[in-house]
Order: C-alpha cells, then structure tokens, then sequence
C-alpha cells in the first residue's frame, strides 16, 4: 500500500500580463493522530513524534509535554524547563544552519563536511530535551558550530566577501520581482492563548486555516526579527530574510555559549484551558508551533490538535500569498527564480513544488 | 509540518548520488551529508538531502505507523 501523504506544499503561480494575478496554495496531509491515539494513553504518543516529524522534533516533543501537563494541572520544574528551552533553541540553530546551505548551494567534499559537523553538534545539543540524559557539552558544540560555520564563509552576523553565502546573496535578483506593498502582521506570543482556545474548541476546522479574526500574521525567523528590532530594513525580499536567518543563528549561538540565565521567556509556554485540557506554544525555526490536549480521569487521550507555523505562513491568504499576489515578474527564468527565492525565504524548512499558469486557462 | 517518511537506498551512485526507494517509488537523491551508506540502509530525506541514517527497525515500526494513519486519513469523512 502506497502512503497517501503530501509531503510538499504545491503552489501555482496564476499569471496575466507579466504580474502575478493570483496564487493557489494546496497544503501537506496532515496525519489524523486524534483518530489513532484517542483512548490511548498520553504518554503513547510522545515517542512517536519524533518519528513522524523529523525537523522539529524536539519543538513537537517540547509542545506535547507541555501541554500534556497544563491538562493535568502540573508545572514542569524550572530545571526542566529550562533544559526544555535550550534543547528548543538547540533545534531551532540547527534548523536554521541547515537551510543556509542544503537545497542552495553546492556541497563538494568540503563543504558538506563542514555541513556534517554542524549537524553532528546540533544534535549534541538537541540531546538535552532527553532529561534523563547526560548534560549537554553546549560550548565544545557550539564551538564545533562556530569553527564550521567559519569554514563556509559566515562569522557574526554576515557573511565573509568573497565566501559562497555572500556570492549566494549577491546573486539574488531584487529587481525581477517588485511585490505590492502590503500591511505587515506577525505573530507573537501574545496570540498563543486565543489561538490554543479556538485549537483547542475548532480542531482541524481552526488549523486547516487558520486566522485571528481575520488576520492572517507571519511567523518565523522574520518575525522574530521585526519582534527584536520593530524598525524594519528597507525590503522584506529574500536577500534580507535570508541575512535575518544568519543574524539569528549567530544570536543562537551566543546564547548557547553564554550562562542560559537569560533566556528567551516566549521560547515555550503552556496554558489551562479547563479540567483534563491544555496546550502549549514553542518558537521553533519556522515559527510558532501550537498542540492542544485533552485527557479523561485516566490519562487517556481524549483529543490531540497541532497548529504547524507553515499553515500560517503559507496559508490561502496568508504572508506569502500576499507578497506574491499583484507583484510584477521579470519574464521566463528570471522571474521563476525570483517567485522560487521569495517563497524559500519564508521558511527555513518546507519542500514545496512551484508551477505557473497563465490566468483564465484551466 | 514535515513528515519523516524513511526512504531505503536501493543503489549507490557517483558523486555522492543514491537511489533510494521511498514506500516502493523510486527517488535519486545527494548523499553527500552521510557517510559509510550502504545499500539497504534507511535515511530520512529532506529537500533532495539524505540528513539522517536511522536503524531498519525504527525505519519499519515508522512506515508501520505511517501506514496506519494513511489508512486513518483515507477513511476519514472529508
């Protein structure tokens, strides 16, 4: 039997007169975990997340432990919510160490050696979310990371002159595509309480597509961006994206190098929302991840839901949508290129197919 | 949301290139970031990418899985 999963977004680009008309978004399956794990116990389902959802295991992990206590009335310790948190923002670097160079730029012998380092570290660091594990060797990882990021061309927050990343941006056309100016909306933490409610009573009706009363905001690394520095670059194209995603993995770095003391409080955060039901919100790399739960008296699972940060980000309506919708594209391969930077921009992780049609023809 | 769907390598290529078999469908993907493969091994694929070597048991108990909720989805009502 074949699995009938859709493991990429498809996007077709809808065309009229060298402007973008429309854009038809058609998402990812999404597994029906509710209907498998109703009646079983809460803990069955925690290992099982880290094999169905590779990237962001630690964040799904993260999520349905936290949310699993807020349903039973528990507060995870400070130490283990700390180790939670640093595990999270372990991931989230090595998420978006990952997307600077996989799918982008050619990885010969060295460079992909390189690449393995940082990975090999990342998951070192990532190890801490197992809290019966040893403690986490944090610097020598991040030491490791630092040496091999050094070794591709990124020290700080910007690339080396001369190093594949800078050439990488500096080919980047900004004139083939001119997006229509738009308002900007991000989430932020501040949504997680409506947002967990309206999982929690709508499901799949609510995380299908979701939105805040009408407001479809952005999520990820670009979000966080404006969140730190609210006065935003001059372009919101993917050459400055992809410089935030760089500036963010060197801010990750050096608060993974540091104490931990100051960490990020919006990082993990869980909710009550009645007797036998909780949820919780994790920033993960691409964004902010929200599951809600629902437990009987016996610790069986009653209802599960999971909000991915994508849905958002690529909704019908949503972030990408409108920066694509009305722009003006530079013809044949150019333009393509352009839409294809512009939609890897947004997410540091998602495979997706891009087609284009002209408008009014089936 | 991306599901970890282990995909076997079926044939070992040049340049850091493999076949793999992903749930039976075929696939030619870069292995550039995994060393020692062999053929039979599994890995999870991200973006054209083998990223992870995983054991051929887990590999199996998560095609399992994700057979189950396949036959979930499918006979859900729309």
């Amino acid at each position: 039997m074949n699995l009938a999963f859709r493991n990429e977004i498809a996007i077709t680009v809808l065309l009229s007169g060298g402007a973008i008309a429309d854009v038809k978004v058609e998402p990812r399956s999404r597994p029906p975990l509710t209907r498998l794990f109703a009646g079983k116990p809460a803990a069955s389902l925690l290992p099982v997340l880290p094999r169905l959802f590779s990237l962001c295991s630690v964040a799904h992990q993260v999520a349905y432990l936290s949310a699993v206590e807020a349903a039973r009335g528990d507060d995870a310790a400070p130490m283990t919510m700390r180790r939670r948190i640093t595990a999270v923002i372990a991931e989230r670097l090595t998420e978006l160490l990952r997307s600077l160079f996989i799918g982008r730029l050619a990885l010969d012998g060295a460079r992909a050696a390189s690449v393995r380092a940082m990975m090999q570290a990342g998951a070192v660091l990532c190890a801490g979310a197992d809290e019966s594990g040893p403690e986490t060797p944090r610097r020598e990882a991040v030491l490791q990371i630092k040496s091999a990021l050094g070794e591709l061309g990124i020290a700080g927050e910007d690339p080396a002159p001369g190093s594949m990343i800078a050439a990488y941006l500096a080919g980047l056309d900004a004139e083939a595509l001119t997006s229509p100016l738009a308002e900007p909306s991000f989430l932020t933490a501040a949504d997680d309480l409506d947002i967990v409610t309206r999982l929690s009573r709508d499901g799949a009706d609510f995380s299908d597509a979701p939105d805040l009363h009408g407001r479809i905001p952005e999520t990820g690394v670009w979000a966080r961006r404006i969140g730190r520095q609210p006065v935003p670059p001059p372009g919101a194209g993917p050459a400055e994206r992809f410089k935030a995603r760089i500036a963010e993995v060197a801010r990750l770095c050096a608060w993974l190098e540091g104490s931990g003391q100051d960490h990020d409080d919006s990082a993990v955060a869980a909710y009550r929302l009645g007797s036998g039901k909780g949820a919780a919100a994790v920033e993960c790399a691409r964004g902010r991840l929200h599951h809600a739960v629902e437990l009987d008296r016996d610790d069986r699972i009653v209802r599960f839901e999971f909000l991915a940060p994508t849905e958002w980000n690529f909704h019908g309506r949503g972030p990408l949508v409108r920066s694509l919708k009305g722009a003006v594209l530079a013809s044949g391969r150019r333009g393509q290129d352009a839409v294809r930077a512009l939609v890897d921009s947004f997410d540091p992780c998602v495979g997706f197919s891009l087609s284009y049609r002209e408008a009014g023809h089936a | 949301m991306c599901l970890a769907i282990p995909a076997e390598v079926t044939k070992l290529l040049s340049d850091e290139m493999a076949v793999v078999s992903i749930d039976g469908v075929s696939k030619e993907i870069s292995v550039a970031l995994i060393e020692d493969l062999a053929v039979g091994d599994y890995v999870i694929i991200h973006v054209g990418y083998a990223l992870t070597k995983i054991d051929p048991e887990e590999a199996r108990r998560t095609l399992e899985l994700l057979r189950e909720l396949s036959a979930e989805g499918q006979g859900a009502v729309p």
